[in-house]
């Protein structure tokens, strides 16, 4: 190890700036299983009552559950759909050659780049004519569409770095090139397959905004909306342990989901994208 | 088919699909409920009552109703309540009653969510006549009677008595101070005066002197009504933008910063802490609802609300201006539904929970003020002490804000301009010519600018 | 390259990408046109989104009085009443029989309401063919007039028609049309308005502010993360990490919430400084700066690890030979980051920045969330605007065409940036020819 490599002071400085957010985990943690006295930091003594709400459904807005299966479906579908989508036409972009490429490749980039809950009331317009607000299944749709462009995106920069040999291979053997897409092309981008679906259902397990305008109604709540009525409602008394609880129960499936599937995600970040 | 528009043959259609024998009716209706808490409960509790009292009705006439009524009031705040009122009535799923403020009738019958209860109610009947023709006329809009009003308040100004004895005020004088108030003797400039002398002196600490409601609400309209401010000509109904009282009554907040009493930072304080604040003396002066209350004497804890606070108009600002309170009555409402008979029988159920019985349930359990008359001949209600003196301080003198398509536009423009001065964004004087620009772009010939 | 002959394109293309172009088209660049014309509309809570019905009500009728409607048909739309004549007790006996109608017209042939609370009474009279219900009776209230006030036509066809029948002259009916319209109409005031708005530079001013720190606080501190973590062994560095990882994996809910517990006056930053003495307060909401270094924290953190991920894998391309040869040279550590590994970076730093510049631009979702652009307006960025203004006020006064004009302002933004964009970072490159097709 070299002098420069010496890592005790960068160690001491990393940690100090990642105090914040250690502290927050965990008393994140801590609190949901403890009562502290006002004005102290030391817990001092044991409970479940924060838990609550998992079995009394008095609580919150409405039952804890069903938002649960309703954020799964909502995250699961999502993720599905992108990812399918993804990857057909992120193939055709990066390697087929077809009218106006060049104006559909743009117009990706462009809307990658794009604000895109600015356009909420006109989509609130098209749901609406087609019978879809306030249903989970108007809110998968639009958020599957929001994420499209990113998602093409991810999945072309893939299909570039895949080399050109193996297809050319493949056509002069006589394979179509729906063969070639599908026996040879689609197992090299592996990788990004699965980086996209993991990130997508990320995404859309913590999506909050379309489920707040586009699906107000109890039924079709999700726990983003489940989480974020104890903090909008200003009749309810401030119980942070009780809030934290919630949010923990909500995001346990997120760390790990994160922590299983790191490394698989970071390829998202990683080679895959160029830009 | 929204009201009566129809013609003949769509009448005709209408009153044979009435007069059929009917079989057994099964019906949904739903009651969201916009600012509702715990204590509020009975706006949608008297619904279900009221449906067990109509099929009771129905089935002395021989036709069998069964009503399920689904109730919802777990909306956040009012910003998302009125959200998803608008959103589901554009998709045609909007509930059948609505609770929501006077204010929104207007707009939302322009834009035909609501139906009128007229169309289905006889007003010349109990407990319909029975209603206070004030508030009656305040969930009327362009002559016709939308709704029903479902509670009255007004919003009072509070004194902590300990801080006012503390500067100097014996409890003779504490008691004239609302009549002083009434009479205009007792300004805003007073409460500035005794405010900061109560800071000063250390009785509250700084920014405890006048500790106002801490977000957007009626209330602040109350404010500029002080320095003589007008909210609507009553001549050509167009909503009136008084500069000089309006830069007067943003100036009160400015100075009232500047002179430590209110926080800078005041707006956006958490409600939780503002009510634990003011029911236990932390602030010398404030202002709030009737409806406070309950939550003062409930989950506060202040077991003497009579012994320790004293409560009056709002003072006027100055000498051109007039002390005033503003009521801001919550109406049941009837949506535009499909069927024609729903919307008749969501308007039988709301007629039935405005009933004196049922709607004391409400009045007394939420600290609001009854709708009508007889009331006061109920015991619950005769027998709240709040309820009768609140009744008889503010009521009398409260106006209601305009019903006009417009004044929302106009409310939150006021408040912005509020929010920038008293934070310190903008001048009063900048903020009012802001004010002007907006309001003169949005309203157009529906302003008179004095 | 042409050894493969093949069709100059290839439908397959096409149809690999149609899902996704229905979709992308259908939810996403639908709503970006339909925005662009919204903001020229004074689409609110009043008019509806869907379009209006044709209502004449007595504020229409104030305003009427400053048009060129004749004061005739004024007064006949203001004087209709309800009358007892033939034609209506004719509709009566049709709706309610015979009978009913010939003992109403012994109690009140020829009489005049004016109001319909009135006309409802005089029904009351009927004693032998009593009308019970309410609604019956109020319907047949109305057969006695032929006004149009009051009433919602669904189409200009059916108002128009019911002009004609009660008798107003025609000159006037295109007037009254457009009185009566209830729905909304093109304008260009939103821009106008916008323009002409201190508030719009206010809000602009607190975009820049956000923008620009939050940008600077995710690459400052992304590279600092990414070099000190590049200092470390592989375990030690991989836990940190993963603790800058998780702001942007948890729900900015609950990371929000975090923040709350931070921040609050009851929270662990107020406790800690209540051992040294300092007073609670909400260090979120306390004053304007307490806010601006809160959301430009919570931002920073999430955005951070975009820059510390992307940095991390363009310092692991610099070949180990060189950081080594560096050190023999007697290089320090901050002069081996200074001359070797930030060239590297260049181009990462310059992505990354121009990435979140445009992300930073549109979104709201933790300010919302955490300040909702308080304490009084002082953190409300440009698109929160938006959204108060179009979605979530108060009053319930949503002005859908003002709040488009907001949006549409980001959309050009946005549009026009990422053509930039393209242009600099070589867009023929990236939308070059397919090889096999050349």
């Amino acid at each position: 190890m070299t002098a420069n490599f010496r890592s005790m002071p960068v160690i001491a400085l990393l940690t100090i700036v990642s105090l914040p957010l250690v502290i927050m985990y965990v008393f994140t943690l801590v609190d949901t299983f403890t009562n502290t006295e006002p004005g102290s930091l030391v817990p001092n003594e044991f409970t479940t009552e924060h838990w609550r709400f998992l079995w009394s459904p008095d609580v919150g807005r409405g039952s804890v559950w069903v938002a649960t299966v309703n954020t799964f479906i909502f995250a699961s579908t999502t993720a599905l759909i992108v990812t399918s989508i993804s990857v057909t036409a992120a193939y055709a972009l990066s390697r087929l050659d077809f009218p106006a490429r060049r104006f559909f490749l743009s117009g990706i980039i462009i809307l990658h780049a794009f604000p895109t809950i600015t356009l909420i009331i006109a989509i609130f317009l098209i749901l609406q004519w087609l019978g879809l607000f306030d249903t989970l299944i108007g809110v998968i749709i639009v958020k599957t569409a929001l994420e499209l462009p990113f998602g093409i995106w991810i999945m072309k920069g893939f299909y570039d770095t895949v080399p050109w040999e193996i297809e050319m291979a493949g056509v002069q053997d006589g394979a179509s090139r729906f063969m070639v897409w599908h026996k040879l092309v689609l197992p090299q981008v592996q990788p990004g397959l699965a980086a996209l679906l993991i990130f997508s259902f990320l995404s859309g397990w913590s999506e909050f905004l379309l489920p707040l305008v586009l699906a107000p109604g109890s039924d079709s709540q999700v726990l983003s909306t489940y989480l974020a009525y104890f903090l909008l409602d200003d009749s309810l008394e401030v119980d942070f342990n009780l809030f934290k609880s919630v949010g923990l129960f909500y995001a346990v499936p997120v760390i790990l989901i994160y922590l299983v599937f790191q490394k698989k995600l970071m390829n998202i970040y990683g080679g895959g994208s160029k830009g | 088919m929204k009201h009566l528009t129809l013609g003949t043959t769509a009448l005709l259609a209408g009153l044979s699909a009435i007069a059929l024998p009917a079989a057994a009716k099964d019906l949904t209706i739903t009651v969201w409920a916009g600012g509702s808490s715990d204590a509020d409960a009975f706006r949608i509790d008297n619904i279900k009552t009221a449906a067990e009292i109509l099929s009771a009705e129905y089935a002395i006439m021989g036709e069998e109703l069964n009503i399920t009524v689904e109730g919802r009031r777990d909306f956040g705040g009012w910003e998302e309540f009125k959200q998803g009122v608008t959103l589901a009535a554009e998709a045609g799923t909007a509930p059948s009653i609505v609770v929501s403020s006077h204010l929104d009738i207007a707009p939302w019958s322009q834009a035909g969510y609501i139906v009128p209860v007229e169309d289905y109610l006889d007003f010349d009947t109990f407990p319909l006549n029975d209603i206070y023709p004030n508030l009656l006329e305040i969930a009327a809009y362009n002559g016709i009677q939308w709704g029903i009003p479902q509670d009255a308040e007004s919003r009072p100004f509070f004194f902590w008595k300990d801080t006012m004895r503390g500067i100097g005020y014996s409890d003779a004088e504490i008691a004239a101070l609302p009549e002083r108030v009434a009479a205009g003797d007792y300004t805003l400039q007073n409460v500035l005066e005794d405010a900061t002398k109560a800071v000063d002196l250390g009785l509250v600490e700084k920014g405890y002197g006048f500790y106002p409601r801490p977000s957007n609400g009626p209330d602040y309209a109350q404010f500029y009504q002080s320095f003589g401010g007008m909210l609507q000509d009553p001549e050509t109904n167009k909503l009136v933008l008084d500069k000089q009282s309006m830069q007067e009554f943003y100036q009160f907040f400015v100075d009232a910063v500047e002179a430590g009493i209110t926080r800078k930072n005041h707006l956006g304080t958490d409600w939780g802490q503002w009510y634990n604040e003011v029911a236990n003396g932390k602030a010398a002066t404030w202002h709030g609802g009737t409806w406070h209350y309950a939550r003062y004497t409930g989950k506060e804890g202040n077991d003497d609300f009579f012994g320790t606070i004293e409560f009056s108009l709002i003072p006027s600002g100055d000498a051109n201006g007039r002390a005033n309170t503003v009521t801001h009555p919550l109406v049941y409402l009837v949506t535009n539904q499909a069927d024609d008979q729903d919307e008749e029988i969501a308007a039988q159920l709301i007629k039935i929970a405005s009933g004196p019985r049922l709607n004391s349930l409400h009045a007394i359990k939420s600290a609001h003020l009854g709708i009508g008359k007889q009331q006061s001949n109920i015991e619950l209600y005769a027998g709240d002490q709040w309820a009768s003196e609140a009744t008889e301080r503010l009521l009398s003198t409260a106006n209601a804000q305009p019903n006009h398509l417009s004044y929302g536009a106009y409310s939150e423009a006021m408040f912005k301009g509020l929010e920038a001065s008293w934070t310190g964004a903008q001048s009063a004087a900048d903020a009012v010519a802001d004010l002007e620009t907006e309001l003169r772009a949005k309203l157009g010939d529906e302003l008179i600018v004095r | 390259m042409s050894r493969i002959s093949k069709p100059r394109f290839n439908w397959l293309g096409l149809g690999f990408l149609a899902p996704a172009m229905i979709v992308v088209v259908l939810f996403f660049l639908a709503p970006v046109i339909m925005t662009a014309f919204f903001a020229f509309t004074n689409m609110s809570t009043s008019t509806g989104i869907t379009g209006g019905d044709y209502l004449l009500s007595q504020s229409d009728l104030r305003s009427l009085a400053n048009t060129k409607a004749s004061a005739a048909t004024l007064d006949a739309l203001e004087n209709a009443g309800y009358r007892v004549d033939d034609a209506g007790l004719a509709r009566l006996a049709e709706a309610q029989g015979p009978a009913t109608a010939d003992e109403f017209r012994k109690l009140h042939e020829g009489d005049l309401f004016t109001s319909r609370r009135d006309m409802e009474r005089a029904l009351k009279d009927l004693r032998q063919h009593r009308i019970r219900s309410t609604r019956d009776r109020k319907l047949a209230a109305e057969l006695f007039t032929s006004s149009v006030m009051d009433q919602r036509f669904d189409t200009e066809e059916a108002f128009r028609a019911a002009l004609m029948t009660s008798g107003i002259e025609a000159a006037d009916h295109d007037t009254l049309v457009d009185e009566a319209y209830t729905g909304w109409i093109w304008t260009t005031k939103n821009i106008e308005l916008l323009a002409s708005l201190s508030s719009s530079w206010r809000y602009a001013m607190n975009t820049a502010i956000y923008v620009s720190f939050t940008l600077a606080f995710n690459v400052g501190f992304g590279l600092f993360l990414a070099i000190s973590t590049f200092y470390l062994s592989p375990r030690v560095a991989a836990t940190f990490r993963t603790i800058w990882f998780l702001p942007r994996v948890l729900p900015p809910v609950l990371y929000v919430l975090m923040w709350y517990w931070l921040t609050w006056d009851t929270g662990i930053i107020s406790t800690l400084a209540g051992y040294f003495g300092v007073a609670p307060r909400n260090w979120m909401l306390d004053t304007g700066t307490n806010a601006w270094v809160v959301v430009i924290l919570i931002n920073g953190f999430v955005g951070a690890s975009l820059g510390m991920i992307l940095f991390s894998s363009a310092i692991k391309a610099i070949p180990a030979s060189m950081l080594h040869a560096s050190e023999v040279d007697g290089a320090n550590r901050w002069q081996q980051v200074r001359y070797i590994i930030l060239p590297q970076l260049r181009w990462p730093i310059l992505f990354t920045s121009s990435y979140q510049t445009l992300s930073l631009l549109t979104s709201f979702e933790y300010i919302l969330l955490a300040t909702d652009g308080g304490p009084g307006g002082t953190t409300e960025v440009w698109a929160l605007a938006a959204y108060h203004t179009a979605l979530n006020n108060y009053g319930g006064n949503l002005q859908y065409g003002l709040g488009a004009a907001y949006a549409l302002v980001l959309v050009v933004i946005g549009i026009v940036t990422s053509l930039l964009y393209l242009r600099f970072f070589n867009f023929r490159e990236l939308v070059s020819k397919p090889r096999i097709e050349q």
